[in-house]
C-alpha cells in the first residue's frame, strides 16, 4: 500500500514536473503553448514512447532490450524493399512487422535459455539487427529479385526510400479532429500496455519475474515463455515506432531511430521503472516521454544546439537512478530504527543508543 | 574433561547486549557472548534462530543495530570484515568462498598484504600442517569440498587468527573428512586458539566442544558446559517455549487406512539422495526430519519438480507423474512451501494478495485478472490463517516472520492441493504463528489432504506427524509405526551409526 | 572441455590462423604479409579499448561508454595539437580525459550505486554531446601532420605505431603479472562477497577498472588520430560493442575470473580480422555490423554452454563422491551390524 502511493507520488510527480516545463516554456516563448503546435510538436518524439512502453514491459521482468532501436531500423527498411519489391502496402507493413516480432523473439529466447546478460544478448543483436538492415538491399540483389528503378536494391542502401502511398504516410501525418496520428498510435499502445500490465494474468507474470525469478520459478510461473513473449512484444513496438517514423519522415531508412535510444531508456527509467525489475509504470513511461520530448522541443526553441540535449538527457537518466537508490536507502534505514524502537519499547529496554551502522 | 571457561580469563570476544534489525524485522534481541582462548564454544539453535546473524556480526559483516563487542576486553568498532581480520577473527563460512578460477595457492592468499612470495611460503607451510593435500597450481573449482573448508581454516590462520568461527562446517562433509576435521579442530585447540563452532547435530557439538549457548528466537536460552549436557537437554532448550508433549490420538492414523496413497514416491535418487521411496495417504501428516545437508529439501524439491537432475517415479493420487516442473506440480495437486522463504516463498517487494493468488494464475484459463477476486480471496485466507495486516494490500515485506510464513502458506493453499509438502515451516517465527501453523496442518489432513512436513526440529516433527521418517545422509528410512516421541526421533538422528534404528 | 577455457586465448589464435588460411584457398592475397600488417595496424584501436574493457569486464562490469570516451578523447587531442600544444602534452591531454570520464563513470557507479548500464549508458549520450559541443559538430581537421609521421614511418615495413603498441602490450602483460593486486580484478570478478570477505577493498578494485577503461579508451584515442589524422564526430562509435565482443572471444568470462590482457589482444585482432576477410571474400562492407553481432551473440552463447557443462561435471564429481563415501562406510558397517 505504501508502496502504490509511493508511484503514484513518483507519476504525480512527473505530471507536476510536466506541466511546469510547459508554463516555462511558455513564459519565455509565448508561441510554444499554442495548443496546435503543442500537438504537433509530439509527432518528431512519439516513436520515442511508443519503444519505451514496450521496453518498459521488459524493464518490469529485470530484463532490457536495447536492441530496439535497430528493430526500428530494419522494420523500416523491410517495409521500403517490400513495397518497392511490388507487395502491396498493407502486406508490407505486415512482412514489416512480422520481422520485427520475430527479431524480438530470437532476443527472448537466447536470454530465457540461457543465463547470459540480456544487456550483451541485445546488444549484440542491436549490430545484428542494424547490420541486416543496412546489408539487406544488397542481398536482396543477389538473390535476384527485381526492383523498380534504375540500380537495384543497392541504391537505396544508404538514401531512404520514398514515394510511399498516402495511405501509409497517414499515419505519419494525419490526425483525427486534432490529434495527429502518431500520438494516438502513442496513446492506443500506452493504453494497451497499461491493460496488459494491471489486468491481464500476463502482466502479473512479468511483474512476478521482475520482483523475483527464483520465487517465481518455485510458484510455477512460466519464465521461459513468458520471457520470449515479452521480448517479442517489444520487438513489435519497436517495429511500429519505426514504421510510425517512417510514415512521418515519408522515407523507409535502414538507420532510422539509431539515435533514439538513449531516450527510450531515459523516459522508461525516469518513469519510475527499476531497473531490477518489479516495479513501474507505463504512465510514468509516457509522462516521462512527454517531459523528455517537450524538453527537447524547449531548448531547441530557445536556440540551445541539439548537441547539448544528449548530455541533458544523460545527466537526468543518471540523475533520476542515482535520486531513487538514495531514497530508497533513506527509507530502509528510517524503517529499521523504527521497528528497533518499537521492539526496545515492548521488551522495556532502557533505549540503548543506536549505532548508525546500516545493514548490507 | 574440559570444564566451563575459566573465570580469570579475558575473553578474546565478548558480545554485549546486541540487537538486529533487517527489513524492520527483529532478529537478534540481546545477545551476550564470550569466546575464551584455547576453547570451542558451540552455538546450537534452529533454523532462522539468528545463529548466522551473530557469525555475520563477529565476523565484521554485518553491523549491529545496537550493543557492544568487545575484543581482548577492548570495546571494537568492525566495520568490515577487515576490521575483524586485522583483530585476528576469521570466520570459516558455511559455504566457503572459494574462486573458481583462481587457482589453489592463490585461494589461499588472497587479500593477504606484504610480499606475495613470502606469503605463498607461509601458505604453503600452514597448508601441510593443517592437512590440506591439493594440487596448489590448479584451480579453486577443483577442490573438494572438505579441501575448500580447510583453504579457509588456512586462510584463517595465515591472517594470524586468535578466533575461528566455523559456520555449519560439517553439513556437507562426509564421516572421514568430519573425523579429519575434528582433529584439525583439537590441534587449533592446543595452540590456544578460541574456536566457535555452529552445528545443527548435537552429537558433534557434545563430543567436540567444550561449552554450549543455545540460541531461540533471536535470544541465548542455555548456557553450560559441554559435558553437563546431553541431547535431550539440548532437544528440549531449541524446542518452542510453548511446546507441549502431544497428547495420544490413536484415531488420527486409522482414518488414513483403506485409501489409496495420494503421493506415492518410488526409488528417486539424485545426486544427494538416493533410492527414496514412500506414501503419503489422504488426512495423514508424514513428519520427515533429519539435520542441514541431509538431503531433505533436496528430496522436496525433485518430488515438486525444481531439480531435474532425479531418476524415478513420483505417482499423485495414482496417476503418475510424466514430467516434474512447478506448473505440472500445481496443476495436478501437488503443492510445497519452500524452506527459504524469502528466496524462494514470497514476493518481498508485492501486496502481499498478490503472492498469495500468484500460485493460481497458471492453473485457469483466466488470461484476465479479476482484481476484486483477488481481495476476496486473500481475505478469505487471512481470517483463515489468521494473518495480522492492515490491509490486503500491504508490502509483504513489511510483514513479521510469522505473518509472510502464513501468506506463503496461503499461495499454497489457494489452488486447493491434494498433497502438500512443508519444508521447515516454521522456520524463524514467533509462538503463535508457530500454533496457527500447526493448527492448519490439522485441519488440512482433517479434509483429507495429504501432508509432508520436513523439519529440522525434532519437536516439531514430533508434535504435527501421524508418522515420521528420518533423512540421513541422502538416504530416508521409516520409523515403526507409533513410534513418534522426541527422544526416539533423536536417537534416529543423531544415532552416531548409519542405518535406521532397529 | 575444461582445457579449452583455460587456453582459450591459444584457441581463439589458431582458429584466427586456421580462418586466414581457409580464406587464402580462396583469395591467396590475404597471404602477403602487408594484409597481416595491416590487419595488426588497423586493430590497434579496438586493441586498446578492449584492453581497458578487459579490467571492467574482469570484475563482471560492463562499459558501454568506452567508445564514446575515446571520441572525446580524440577531440580533446585534436583541439590541444590545433591550439598549438605540443605532442606530448596533447597525448597527456587525452590521457587525462579519458581517465576523467572513466574515474565519472567509477564515481557513479560505486559511490552512488547507479547500475553500470545505465551510468555508461548515460555517460555513452553525454560524452557524445560534448564531443559535439566542444567542435560545434564539424570534424577537427588540419591537425599537424608530424603526429601521422608514427603511423606512416615503417620500421621493417611495420608502421612504427604498432611497434610501439607491441611493446607497450608486452611491458603491460609483465606489470599485469608481477603487480599483486592486478588479481584483485579476477577475485573481485570471480567471487565478489569472497573478495569482500577476505579483507579485499572491493569498491576501489572496481573504481580502478573503470577508471582504467577509461585511460585506456585516452589512448586509443590518440592511435585513431595519429592513423587517421583528423577526428570525426563518429570516432569510437559502436567500439563498445567490438570491445566487449573481442575480451569475450578472447577468454575474459562474463562471469569474471578468467582471461588476460591477450584475450584482448588476441580477440581485437580476430575480430579486426574478420573484417579483412569479408573485404578479401568480396562480402559487402554494409554487412559488418551483422557479422560483428553474429560473432559477439554466438562467443557468449558458446561461453555459456562451456560454463554449463564445467558445473554440471564438478556437481557430478561431488556428488560420486559422497556416494563413495556413504557406501565404504556402509561396507565398514555390516561385520558390525551381523555380530549383533
Amino acid at each position: 500500500m505504501k508502496a502504490a502511493s509511493l508511484l503514484r507520488t513518483w507519476e504525480f510527480m512527473l505530471a507536476v514536473v510536466l506541466v511546469l516545463e510547459l508554463i516555462v516554456l511558455g513564459l519565455i516563448n509565448p508561441s510554444f503553448l499554442n495548443v496546435e503546435n503543442l500537438l504537433f510538436s509530439t509527432s518528431d518524439f512519439a516513436h520515442v514512447i511508443i519503444a519505451a512502453v514496450g521496453l518498459t514491459l521488459i524493464i518490469m521482468t529485470g530484463g532490457i532490450d536495447i536492441s530496439g532501436v535497430s528493430v526500428m531500423g530494419l522494420a523500416s527498411i523491410v517495409l521500403g524493399l517490400a513495397f518497392i519489391a511490388g507487395a502491396p502496402i498493407g502486406l508490407a507493413a505486415a512482412i514489416a512487422l512480422a520481422v520485427g516480432i520475430a527479431a524480438g523473439a530470437f532476443n527472448g529466447a537466447v536470454i530465457a535459455s540461457t543465463d547470459v546478460n540480456p544487456l550483451i544478448v541485445t546488444l549484440a543483436t542491436l549490430f545484428l539487427y542494424a547490420g541486416i538492415a543496412t546489408g539487406l538491399p544488397t542481398l536482396l540483389d543477389m538473390l535476384g529479385f527485381v526492383a523498380y528503378g534504375a540500380g537495384g536494391f543497392e541504391a537505396y542502401q544508404y538514401e531512404g526510400i520514398t514515394g510511399l502511398p498516402k495511405s501509409f504516410t497517414w499515419i505519419g501525418s494525419g490526425r483525427i479532429g486534432w490529434v495527429p496520428m502518431p500520438l494516438v498510435v502513442v496513446l492506443v499502445f500506452a493504453a494497451v500496455a497499461t491493460f496488459l500490465m494491471l489486468r491481464t494474468r500476463f502482466g502479473r507474470y512479468l511483474k512476478l519475474i521482475g520482483v523475483s525469478p527464483a520465487v517465481a520459478h518455485f510458484t510455477g510461473v512460466p519464465i521461459r515463455r513468458t520471457l520470449v513473449a515479452v521480448y517479442a512484444i517489444n520487438g513489435f513496438t519497436a517495429a511500429v515506432a519505426g514504421l510510425v517514423l517512417t510514415a512521418y519522415l515519408g522515407s523507409a531508412r535502414s538507420d532510422l531511430g539509431s539515435e533514439a535510444l538513449l531516450s527510450i531508456i531515459t523516459a522508461v527509467v525516469l518513469g519510475g521503472s527499476s531497473i531490477y525489475g518489479g516495479e513501474g509504470s507505463v504512465l510514468g513511461t509516457l509522462l516521462a516521454g512527454f517531459v523528455i520530448g517537450f524538453m527537447r522541443q524547449g531548448l531547441l526553441a530557445l536556440g540551445i544546439t541539439s548537441d547539448v540535449v544528449p548530455v541533458i538527457i544523460g545527466g537526468l537518466l543518471v540523475g533520476s537512478v542515482a535520486l531513487r537508490i538514495g531514497l530508497a536507502k533513506l527509507n530502509t534505514r528510517l524503517a529499521n530504527r523504527a521497528a528497533f524502537a518499537a521492539e526496545r519499547m515492548a521488551v522495556g529496554g532502557n533505549g540503548a543508543s543506536l549505532s548508525n551502522g546500516d545493514p548490507h | 574433561m574440559t570444564a566451563g571457561p575459566a573465570p580469570s580469563a579475558t575473553p578474546l570476544v565478548s558480545l554485549r547486549d546486541i540487537w538486529k534489525v533487517f527489513e524492520s524485522v527483529t532478529v537478534l534481541r540481546g545477545i551476550d557472548l564470550d569466546i575464551y582462548p584455547g576453547t570451542v564454544l558451540a552455538l546450537l539453535g534452529g533454523n532462522g534462530s539468528g545463529k548466522s546473524t551473530i557469525v555475520k556480526i563477529i565476523s565484521g559483516a554485518y553491523r549491529p543495530t545496537a550493543g557492544r563487542i568487545e575484543i581482548r576486553g577492548v570495546p571494537a568498532n568492525l566495520s568490515q570484515p577487515s576490521d575483524a581480520h586485522a583483530r585476528g577473527i576469521y570466520m570459516v563460512p558455511q559455504e566457503p568462498h572459494i574462486f573458481p578460477n583462481l587457482s589453489v595457492l592463490e585461494n589461499l592468499t588472497v587479500g593477504l598484504k606484504g610480499d606475495p612470495a613470502a606469503n605463498a611460503r607461509r601458505a604453503r607451510e600452514v597448508a601441510k600442517e593443517i592437512g590440506l593435500d591439493a594440487d596448489f597450481a590448479s584451480t579453486g573449482g577443483d577442490l573438494s569440498i572438505a579441501s575448500q573448508q580447510l583453504v579457509e581454516i588456512v586462510r584463517g590462520l595465515l591472517r594470524n587468527a586468535q578466533v575461528l568461527i566455523l559456520d555449519e562446517p560439517t553439513s556437507s562433509l562426509t564421516r572421514r573428512e568430519v573425523a579429519n576435521l575434528a582433529a584439525q579442530m583439537r590441534r587449533l585447540k592446543a595452540r590456544g586458539i578460541g574456536l566457535l563452532f555452529i552445528s545443527h547435530r548435537l552429537n558433534e557439538v557434545l563430543e567436540l566442544t567444550d561449552y554450549t549457548q543455545v540460541l531461540r528466537d533471536g535470544r541465548i536460552v542455555l548456557s553450560a558446559p559441554s559435558a553437563e549436557l546431553t541431547t535431550d537437554m539440548l532437544v528440549e532448550a531449541m524446542l518452542p517455549a510453548d511446546f507441549a508433549a502431544p497428547a495420544e490420538e490413536a484415531a488420527r492414523g486409522d482414518r488414513a487406512a483403506g485409501k489409496g496413497p495420494v503421493l506415492s514416491v518410488r526409488h528417486l535418487s539424485s545426486r544427494v539422495f538416493q533410492d527414496v521411496t514412500f506414501d503419503v495417504h489422504p488426512g495423514e501428516v508424514v513428519g520427515i526430519s533429519g539435520v542441514v545437508g541431509s538431503g531433505r529439501t533436496e528430496l522436496a524439491e525433485a518430488i515438486y519438480g525444481i531439480d531435474p537432475h532425479v531418476t524415478g517415479e513420483v505417482h499423485v493420487a495414482g496417476r503418475p507423474v510424466p514430467r516434474r516442473t512447478p506448473q505440472i506440480s500445481q496443476a495436478i495437486g501437488l503443492s510445497y512451501v519452500p524452506e527459504d522463504r524469502h528466496a524462494h516463498g514470497i514476493f518481498l517487494a508485492l501486496p502481499s494478495a498478490q503472492t498469495v493468488t500468484a500460485g493460481l494464475l497458471s492453473l485457469g484459463r483466466a488470461r484476465f485478472m479479476r482484481i476484486h477476486e483477488e481481495a476476496g480471496l486473500t481475505q478469505g485466507f487471512i481470517d483463515r490463517l489468521r494473518i495480522k495486516l492492515s490491509s490486503p494490500m500491504q508490502m509483504a515485506r513489511t510483514l513479521s516472520g510469522g505473518n509472510q510464513q502464513k501468506v506463503v502458506l496461503a499461495k499454497t493453499l489457494a489452488p486447493g492441493p491434494r498433497v502438500i509438502i512443508l519444508d521447515e515451516p516454521t522456520r524463524g517465527i514467533d509462538a503463535r504463528a508457530r500454533q496457527d501453523v500447526y493448527r492448519t496442518i490439522r485441519e488440512l489432513a482433517a479434509d483429507g489432504v495429504g501432508v509432508v512436513v520436513i523439519s529440522s526440529e525434532v519437536g516439531e516433527i514430533a508434535e504435527v506427524s501421524d508418522r515420521v521418517m528420518v533423512m540421513k545422509r541422502g538416504r530416508l528410512s521409516a520409523l515403526p509405526a507409533g513410534v513418534k516421541g522426541v527422544e526416539q526421533i533423536s536417537a534416529a538422528i543423531f544415532a552416531a551409526n548409519g542405518g535406521a534404528p532397529a | 572441455m575444461k582445457r579449452i577455457v583455460k587456453s582459450r586465448e591459444l584457441l581463439v589464435l589458431a582458429l584466427l590462423v586456421a580462418m586466414i588460411l581457409a580464406v587464402s584457398t580462396v583469395n591467396a592475397a590475404v597471404l602477403r604479409p602487408i594484409t597481416l600488417i595491416n590487419i595488426v595496424n588497423s586493430s590497434l584501436f579496438l586493441m586498446l579499448i578492449a584492453i581497458g574493457q578487459m579490467f571492467v569486464v574482469l570484475t563482471r562490469g560492463i562499459d558501454v561508454s568506452v567508445g564514446a570516451i575515446a571520441g572525446l578523447a580524440a577531440v580533446i587531442f585534436g583541439l590541444a595539437l590545433n591550439a598549438g600544444f605540443p605532442l606530448p602534452l596533447a597525448m597527456l591531454a587525452a590521457l587525462v580525459t579519458g581517465l576523467a570520464c572513466g574515474s565519472f563513470n567509477a564515481a557513479g557507479i560505486v559511490v552512488f550505486g547507479v547500475p553500470p548500464i545505465i551510468m555508461t549508458l548515460g555517460a555513452l549520450g553525454a560524452y557524445r554531446g560534448l564531443m559535439r559541443v566542444l567542435t560545434g559538430g564539424s570534424w577537427i581537421e588540419s591537425i599537424p601532420q608530424s603526429i601521422k609521421s608514427l603511423a606512416v614511418t615503417r620500421y621493417q615495413s611495420v608502421p612504427l605505431m604498432v611497434w610501439a603498441i607491441a611493446v607497450l602490450v608486452v611491458v603491460l602483460a609483465v606489470l599485469l603479472s608481477r603487480i599483486k593486486s592486478v588479481r584483485n580484478f579476477y577475485a573481485v570478478g570471480d567471487n565478489r562477497e569472497g573478495a569482500y570477505l577476505l579483507g579485499i577493498n572491493v569498491r576501489a578494485t572496481e573504481f580502478t577498472a573503470y577508471a582504467l577503461a577509461g585511460l585506456f579508451s585516452g589512448a586509443a584515442a590518440i592511435v585513431f588520430t595519429g592513423q587517421i589524422g583528423f577526428v570525426p564526430m563518429q570516432t569510437g562509435s559502436g567500439q563498445e560493442l567490438k570491445a566487449i565482443a573481442a575480451v569475450v572471444l578472447g577468454g575474459v568470462g562474463l562471469m569474471g575470473g578468467t582471461g588476460s590482457i591477450w584475450s584482448a589482444v588476441i580477440g581485437a585482432l580476430f575480430l579486426t580480422a574478420i573484417d579483412s576477410m569479408m573485404i578479401f571474400l568480396k562480402v559487402p562492407g554494409s554487412w559488418n555490423n551483422a557479422v560483428a553481432g553474429a560473432v559477439l551473440l554466438a562467443v557468449v552463447v558458446f561461453d555459456y554452454l562451456i560454463r554449463r557443462t564445467v558445473r554440471n561435471r564438478q556437481l557430478a564429481m561431488r556428488a560420486a563422491e559422497m556416494h563413495r563415501a556413504e557406501e565404504d562406510h556402509d561396507r565398514a558397517l555390516q561385520p558390525r551390524e551381523a555380530a549383533r
